[in-house]
């Protein structure tokens, strides 16, 4: 039968306590850290990786500023979108009021039925003019209904922005009308009370804010941005964006001495920006509690190291005695255990409380205990790993050592 | 002594390499990130304009929709901006010292005879008083007047970042420049000055650089110009005209006033409260009376400058330190005990208990300290990093570039402190090796 020899272990540490009650009290940090780390990284992961609805890999962006006296928006505009159509490899091209995901944007509150709306009735949905190339150029399925027509475009309207038909996403359509299986056809209201027919029901599609609980309720207007500045939105075939990007530059670059072509970009661009410090607050605990680990696992490693050396005599006599090389290396990693455990106790309790504050401050779901229990094994194996190399030189001490007197 | 103990000491903390570099790393490392983060949290956090906190006031009223709060989460703050037409009247009142209202735009700059490609620059249309309000320096020239602001004149205030690119840093006032081709005069030039956060308007992004150009206020129904930053209304209204959007219920327009002491900080908000009682009666401000005057430091509480990530970010380094050092202290225990024989012998030999505590300090000290200059340039490294990250597009102003800007007191408060913590650290060690009985180590092991 295997004798642990707890007892025995458990007493000699008691007697050399600082060491390894300093190494308990990082592993309790360490674990606290760690396991509220993974959590909170793991929300921003699945935050960065939400399906969008659009084809935001082969999308550009283009914005064309007019500031000249004598600009003319409306013939520019048109001169422009035409000859963005003729680079070859654009798929589809629009004008757009706003950059989806780029944490700018226009929302309004609608609402099922006219007159006055308490705020829970007054539905918010972020808000996009486009003309009838629009959804084809965000790369966005219909569910049901269908696109914007060319005579359905209406012109630029200096302040209000609502039109009498919308295409939406099937997200607020519920929020609209919670009974309503397919609501096509039927009419929701802006907050002057004008009606607005829905045409089209969108799958799904993100709109400006990234943080916003309501980044789902699209509204898509068929009408043309108001002037000076026009947002040019390109969709083009699948590994053809760099190539149509540089052509745009070429082509609009010095079209017209009256505006300024302010850039072109990539989609991607935008949800980079917007998603910036989720990503980076990501990497950051990431990186960070990897080093806290990595030094406690140094801590772990240089406490047992420590006890090796300061009792090489004792075990050459335990060997000298008969203990086997396996007995010697089960007495270190045992040790190590013990203190490792003490730490994972105390750190569990640290785990719930930092999860607590955590989860008050970020209005997140209280701590999963998956976490905890994934937490606790992480650090028990890690405890292991750092403590086995010391614990196999110790087994590695001959017996001899026990006969001589330096 | 000093010299002879930190001879023994370097030669300690050669005879085991191995052990030396872990403690080296632990505390460098430790310090490190503690820079890092301290320098990211202050410079997200502090209050840049501490020295006129008592009299810098921003305004705000509540006239917000009867029905709801403008915040969700702090339904007792007022909206953080004004409608056009409060501003206006709150403006014409003399109780401030300085009053400032203004907002961000954005405009072409170009220059007749194209010597430099039209550039667009973030503007911020404001009165004259908002240099003179944040100490704003100047490197040519100054602000202008108050007839400008009302006329509006067309004079401008640029940056010096501008001047270099548009005059390659001459002196250029008097010069004529293009906003969105309209022909304005350089009365100044206003030096570099990069105020962290942007108190003073904190709408979009608290780490933006100040805007590059200025313009007076007037300017707005003459040009109709719009805001580049927020314009939040809650009022569904049929807004036809420029004329119609000003005498609309959005908010878009940022107030502070200078008030030098209690009394005149009262007869204001006096001046406040009667005007919202005169809106009531016409049918406005139908929420309860709240009109704030709030002080730089808590206006940055207030508006959430300091985000929960950065309070996360802050704990995770303080425990980050503490298990740096907790390793420092424990590796530092192993290494003294390991050679208390030695230590044994000089016991013996006659050095006392204090004597041996000093010897032992010196050594935490050479540790300590090494490992901070090792934690400092690791930090700087951390930093140029940490820069990258943020950075999206280097050709692009703003942003979080004002990272770029490393205050020094933040990095050598957080370098004393982490020293500090070190030495502390240290002690226990030191003088636990010093109550070791030299005779248990004199024995025959």
């Amino acid at each position: 039968m295997v004798s642990w020899n707890i007892r025995p272990i458990a007493s000699a540490l008691w007697r050399n306590r600082t060491g390894a009650i300093l190494v308990a009290i990082q592993i309790a940090i360490g674990l606290a850290v760690l396991v509220n780390a993974v959590y909170v990284v793991k929300q921003r992961v699945d935050k960065i990786s939400r399906p969008t609805g659009m084809d935001t890999a082969n999308m550009i962006f283009a914005v064309s500023a007019g500031f000249a006296r004598d600009y003319d928006y409306d013939a520019s505009w048109r001169e422009d979108i035409a000859t963005i159509r003729e680079i070859p490899g654009v798929k589809a091209a629009s004008m757009i009021s706003n950059i989806p995901l780029s944490g700018g944007g226009s929302s309004s509150g609608f609402q099922a039925k006219p007159g006055e709306a308490t705020p829970e009735q007054s539905i918010p949905g972020n808000t996009y003019l486009v003309d009838e190339q629009g959804v084809a150029a965000l790369g966005i399925t219909l569910s049901s209904g269908r696109p914007f027509e060319p005579q359905e475009i209406l012109p630029p309207s200096e302040t209000f922005d609502s039109a009498s038909q919308a295409i939406v996403t099937k997200a607020f359509a519920k929020s609209l009308f919670p009974d309503d299986a397919n609501p096509l056809g039927k009419s929701f209201f802006d907050g002057l009370g004008k009606p607005i027919a829905i045409v089209g029901i969108i799958e799904h599609m993100h709109g400006a804010w990234v943080g916003w609980d309501k980044l789902d309720h699209v509204v898509l207007f068929p009408r043309i941005k108001s002037g000076p500045s026009s947002i040019y939105l390109v969709r083009t075939e699948p590994g053809r964006r760099d190539a149509v990007m540089r052509d745009m530059e070429a082509k609009l670059g010095n079209s017209n001495p009256g505006r300024l072509l302010r850039w072109v970009r990539p989609m991607d661009y935008f949800i980079h920006q917007s998603y910036l410090d989720d990503r980076n607050m990501a990497i950051f605990l990431t990186s960070v509690t990897s080093a806290l680990l990595a030094i406690t696992a140094l801590g772990i490693f240089g406490l047992a190291t420590f006890n090796v050396s300061t009792r090489i005599r004792q075990i050459g006599t335990r060997r000298a005695v008969g203990a086997r090389r396996l007995d010697i290396v089960r007495h270190f990693l045992v040790e190590n255990w013990m203190v490792t455990t003490a730490g994972v106790v105390v750190g569990c309790a640290g785990a719930l409380a930092v999860g607590y504050w955590i989860s008050l401050k970020y209005e997140l779901p209280r701590l999963d205990l998956y976490y905890l229990v994934g937490g606790v094994l992480a650090i028990w194996l890690i405890g292991l790993f750092a403590a086995l190399q010391p614990a196999r030189r110790a087994s590695a001490i001959s017996p001899a050592v026990a006969t001589r007197t330096v | 002594m000093f010299g002879y103990y930190l001879k023994l000491a370097t030669r300690n903390l050669r005879r085991n390499l191995g052990l030396t570099a872990l403690m080296i790393g632990a505390v460098a490392l430790g310090i490190a990130v503690c820079v890092m983060t301290l320098t990211m949290y202050r410079a997200m956090s502090g209050n840049p304009i501490w020295w006129k906190n008592d009299v810098l006031y921003a305004v705000t009223m509540d006239f917000w929709d009867p029905q709801q709060p403008y915040w969700d989460d702090k339904p007792e703050l007022p909206p953080e901006q004004l409608t056009y037409r409060d501003a206006l009247a709150v403006f014409a009142s003399d109780i401030p010292e300085r009053k400032v209202i203004m907002h961000k735009a954005t405009g072409i700059l170009s220059l007749d005879g194209k010597q430099v490609k039209p550039e667009r620059v973030t503007t911020r249309v404001t009165t004259k008083d908002f240099f003179a309000m944040f100490d704003v320096p100047f490197q040519y020239g100054g602000a202008w007047t108050d007839a400008a602001d009302t006329g509006p004149e067309p004079v401008m205030v640029i940056s010096r970042r501008m001047n270099d690119t548009l005059f390659r840093g001459e002196n250029s006032v008097g010069r004529r420049i293009r906003w969105n081709d309209n022909e304005f005069r350089v009365v100044g030039v206003r030096d570099h000055w990069l105020p962290l956060p942007t108190f003073y308007d904190v709408n979009n992004g608290s780490l933006e650089e100040p805007e590059d150009v200025y313009i007076p206020f007037g300017w707005n129904a003459a040009l109709e110009i719009y805001s580049a930053g927020n314009t939040n209304g809650w009022k569904p209204e049929d807004i036809t005209s420029y004329q119609g959007f000003l005498d609309s219920e959005n908010i878009w327009i940022q107030m502070w006033v200078e008030l030098p002491d209690l009394a005149a900080h009262d007869r204001f908000r006096n001046f406040l409260d009667n005007y919202a009682t005169e809106q009531k009666k016409a049918g406005r401000y139908q929420r309860p009376l709240n009109n704030r005057l709030t002080r730089p430091d808590q206006w940055l509480v207030d508006n959430d400058v300091v985000g929960n990530d950065d309070r996360v970010l802050v704990g995770l380094a303080f425990a980050f330190l503490a298990v740096c050092l907790l390793n420092t202290v424990g590796l530092l225990l192993a290494k003294f005990l390991n050679g208390a024989s030695i230590t044994g012998v000089r016991r013996a030999l006659g050095a006392s208990r204090r004597q041996v505590f000093a010897q032992h300090l010196v050594e935490v000290g050479v540790t300590s300290g090494l490992g901070a200059l090792l934690g400092l340039a690791l930090g700087g490294l951390m930093l140029v990093g940490l820069r990258a990250l943020y950075t999206v597009d280097p050709a692009d102003a703003g942003g979080t570039q004002a990272l770029a800007h490393v205050d020094l007191t933040s990095v050598a408060t957080a370098l004393v402190l982490a020293l500090i913590a070190t030495m502390a650290a240290g002690l226990y060690p030191a003088w636990r090796i010093g109550r070791i009985p030299p005779a248990t180590y004199l024995k025959a092991q």
